[in-house]
């Protein structure tokens, strides 16, 4: 088929423990090159855990499923290798680290990953310049650029931090968890801005939300409801508004 | 079986005899130092703060100073020249003047050529090893800040013996006057991959409203061992910082002793230890409040790696008569490998009410959430790890107040981490 795009996640009966506890149940997930999917669902069902898991967290253990990104085996990947391939996590609960200077570890990502493909570092002056002009897109202030990772930031400021780093490394999939939460709303229509920017044919983005607000801003190309481990659902951005008006216990009491 | 003590003791005595032979200055001060030392004896690791310290096989050292006559040291050996700093360059604890630059006028002279040579100060039982300073120490700094002036010294103990041809001595002796300020550098560095005895001493005395900025870096031979005793007195509202690095030597030891006198006078210790390979790096800190309002601090930053032993013990004690005393203390510990040993410990004695304190002490791994979070921007974990572990040391460095020497400082700091994360890889 001439149209058919490129698939760039393929998660296939993903089963995941934690600490001996079976978290994710048999979950399936299809993104191709140049969608936005949208991941919702009650607390506690599972969602960071499957970001986390695609991300190489250490603190998970798949007991069964695959999990491929461009046809490559994704589990078989350490996390820095995985980031390098252009995958990119934007964290729930971003980590401080106080000493460790924010424009330091963003060149040394972006130089990692040309390390990686054969590119020589970036030059420090340009890359400066371009840093520059993404933090205007996420209206962050100069001052940032001297500051410790996400130290003493505020809840919004280490979500724009996120963004801000996935428009600098330019990932070919974002996982985007729950960037959304917290936020006022211009900062929401901040963050909605940053990535609407690095949509295009070749990327893909996943994004965890609780609100469907998020989804006015990014408009999804598919909306999958995961209860207890599993997708129970999965339907245009009308299912967002049907979630919205009828709460999870619908999708959840179907599911069962 | 011998018994180490007596081995030690008479091991002294007979390098005492054999340095004194042919007289010298000061001999009665020495004398004294030694009989003190003789009914003292050195502390033994069953002593309460030094059960970290090596102090294994002292006995077959040769504590004679090692002989003068190193001739022609390269200058490469020094490090890079901090501007604005007069520089002072002593041999295995002799001056040298050769190496050194122009002495800043009516401040420093060296100990061997004043007409008085400071006596001991008094010194508690865990400065002993400066009565063994004292008692084989032939030359030093002698640094005089006259009131209201102000002055910047390096000085640089450069030690070039092997421990088997006798040991090094460097000694400090400085005093600020009223409202005079001093920025004082102070390194120990080895001319070349020597296993060099070193048992260095500094006094100070802090006048009314004097302040000091003192840096002190340790960075001797892998081969070496160190011990250093500095014990500072604080007049009223006197101001005292202290940045000590150290990273050198195979086995280190470090007793701080201050004395906070006057009223509201302040002193904040920064100390940076790093452990690599099997080096034991250890330090006891002091803070004495005498009187009251005054002010302490200690931040200690320690990482151990690969084998190596790293402590800090942090004591404090309030006076009854310091009401009002003010007394922080930071104190962690970065455990950097599985055969790594990290010890921390604070120590608080309260003996009046109206006291703020604020204590933490923590030892631990790199946390695990943020190696992740670098790691899933691409970084490797080599360079994860060696990120964290600077930013874990940040607190401790910013402080350097020179933009050159905390540079220098950075540049040590990066070598002491690199090498041991190398030593991870093998
Ligand atoms: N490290 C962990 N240790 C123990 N339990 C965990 C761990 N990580 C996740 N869990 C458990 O796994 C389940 C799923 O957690 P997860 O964080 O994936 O939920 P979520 O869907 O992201 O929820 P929320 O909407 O609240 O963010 C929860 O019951 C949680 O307590
Ligand atoms: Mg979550």
């Amino acid at each position: 088929m001439s149209t058919a795009k490129e698939i760039l996640l393929q998660v296939q009966d993903l089963q995941v423990s934690v600490e001996g506890r079976k978290i994710l149940n048999g979950l399936n997930l299809t993104v191709a090159a140049g969608e936005v999917h949208a991941i919702m669902g009650p607390n506690g069902s599972g969602k960071s855990t499957l970001a986390n898991v695609l991300a190489g967290h250490p603190g998970y253990e798949v007991t069964a499923g695959s999990v491929t990104f461009r046809g490559e085996n994704l589990l078989e990947l350490a996390p820095e290798a995985r980031a390098r391939a252009g995958v990119f996590l934007g964290f729930q609960y971003p980590v401080e680290i106080p000493g460790v200077n924010n424009v330091y570890l963003l060149k040394a990502a972006v130089n990692a990953a040309r390390k990686a493909r054969g590119l020589e570092e970036v030059d420090a002056f340009d890359f400066l310049g371009m840093v520059r002009e993404k933090m205007k897109i996420m209206r962050m202030d100069d001052s940032f650029l001297s500051r410790g990772v996400n130290e003493g930031f505020s809840g919004g400021e280490k979500k724009r931090n996120e963004i801000l780093q996935m428009l600098v490394l330019e990932p070919a999939l974002a996982i985007l968890d729950e960037t959304d939460s917290g936020l006022d709303i211009d900062a929401l229509k901040i963050v909605a801005a940053g990535v609407n920017t690095l949509r295009s044919p070749e990327r893909a983005c996943v994004l965890v939300t609780h609100y469907q607000r998020l989804l006015d801003h990014v408009v999804p190309d598919v909306v999958h409801v995961l209860v207890r481990g599993r997708i129970a659902r999965s339907g245009d951005k009308a299912l967002a508004l049907e979630l919205e008006r009828r709460g999870y216990d619908w999708v959840a009491g179907e599911a069962a | 079986m011998s018994t180490p003590v007596n081995a030690l003791a008479s091991r002294i005595a007979e390098d005492f005899a054999a340095a004194t032979a042919a007289g010298g200055r000061g001999l009665d001060t020495r004398r004294r130092a030694l009989r003190e030392l003789q009914a003292a004896g050195l502390p033994g690791t069953r002593d309460e703060n030094w059960k970290y310290a090596n102090l294994r096989g002292l006995e077959r050292l040769r504590f004679v100073p090692a002989p003068a006559g190193a001739t022609a040291i390269a200058e490469g050996a020094l490090p890079a020249a901090l501007p604005g700093f007069s520089r002072q360059v002593f041999v295995d604890g002799r001056y040298a003047p050769a190496l050194s630059g122009a002495a800043p006028g009516g401040v420093f002279a060296p100990l061997a050529v004043t007409a008085a040579p400071p006596g001991s100060l008094t010194l508690g039982p865990d400065q002993r090893f400066a009565l063994l300073n004292e008692a084989f120490a032939t030359d030093g700094a002698l640094v005089r800040v006259p009131a209201r002036a102000s002055a910047r010294l390096e000085l640089i103990f450069l030690a070039t013996a092997e421990a088997a041809s006798g040991s090094s001595y460097p000694r400090l002796s400085v005093e600020v006057a009223d409202g005079a300020h001093l920025e004082l550098i102070e390194r120990h560095v080895s001319a070349a991959s020597l296993g060099s005895f070193v048992n260095g001493s500094a006094q100070l005395h802090l006048a009314r409203g004097a302040q000091v900025r003192h840096y002190r870096l340790q960075e001797l031979s892998a081969r070496s061992r160190a011990f250093d005793t500095l014990g500072a007195a604080l007049d009223q509202d006197a101001s005292y910082r202290l940045h000590a690095i150290g990273v050198g030597g195979a086995a280190s030891r470090s007793t701080v002793a201050v004395r906070l006198q006057g009223e509201r006078a302040a002193v904040t210790l920064a100390q940076v230890l790093l452990g690599a390979r099997q080096q034991v790096q250890d330090c006891f800190a002091l803070f004495d409040h005498a009187a009251p309002r005054t002010q302490s601090e200690q931040l200690f930053r320690g990482i151990a790696a690969s084998r190596a032993r790293v402590a800090f013990n942090g004591k404090v004690v309030v006076a009854p008569g310091a009401a009002g005393a003010d007394s922080r203390q930071s104190l962690r510990g970065l455990l950097a490998g599985p055969e790594a040993e990290i010890d921390v410990r604070p120590q608080l004695e309260i003996y009046t009410d109206a006291v703020r304190c604020s204590h933490g002490a923590t030892t631990g791994k790199l946390d695990e959430q943020m190696l992740f979070y670098l790691l899933s921007r691409g970084l490797s974990r080599d360079t994860a790890q060696r990120l964290l572990k600077w930013a874990f040391l940040e607190d401790a460095v910013s402080g350097i107040e020179l933009p050159e020497l905390r540079r220098q400082v950075e540049l040590a700091l990066a070598a002491a981490l690199e090498d041991e994360t190398l030593k991870e890889l093998l």
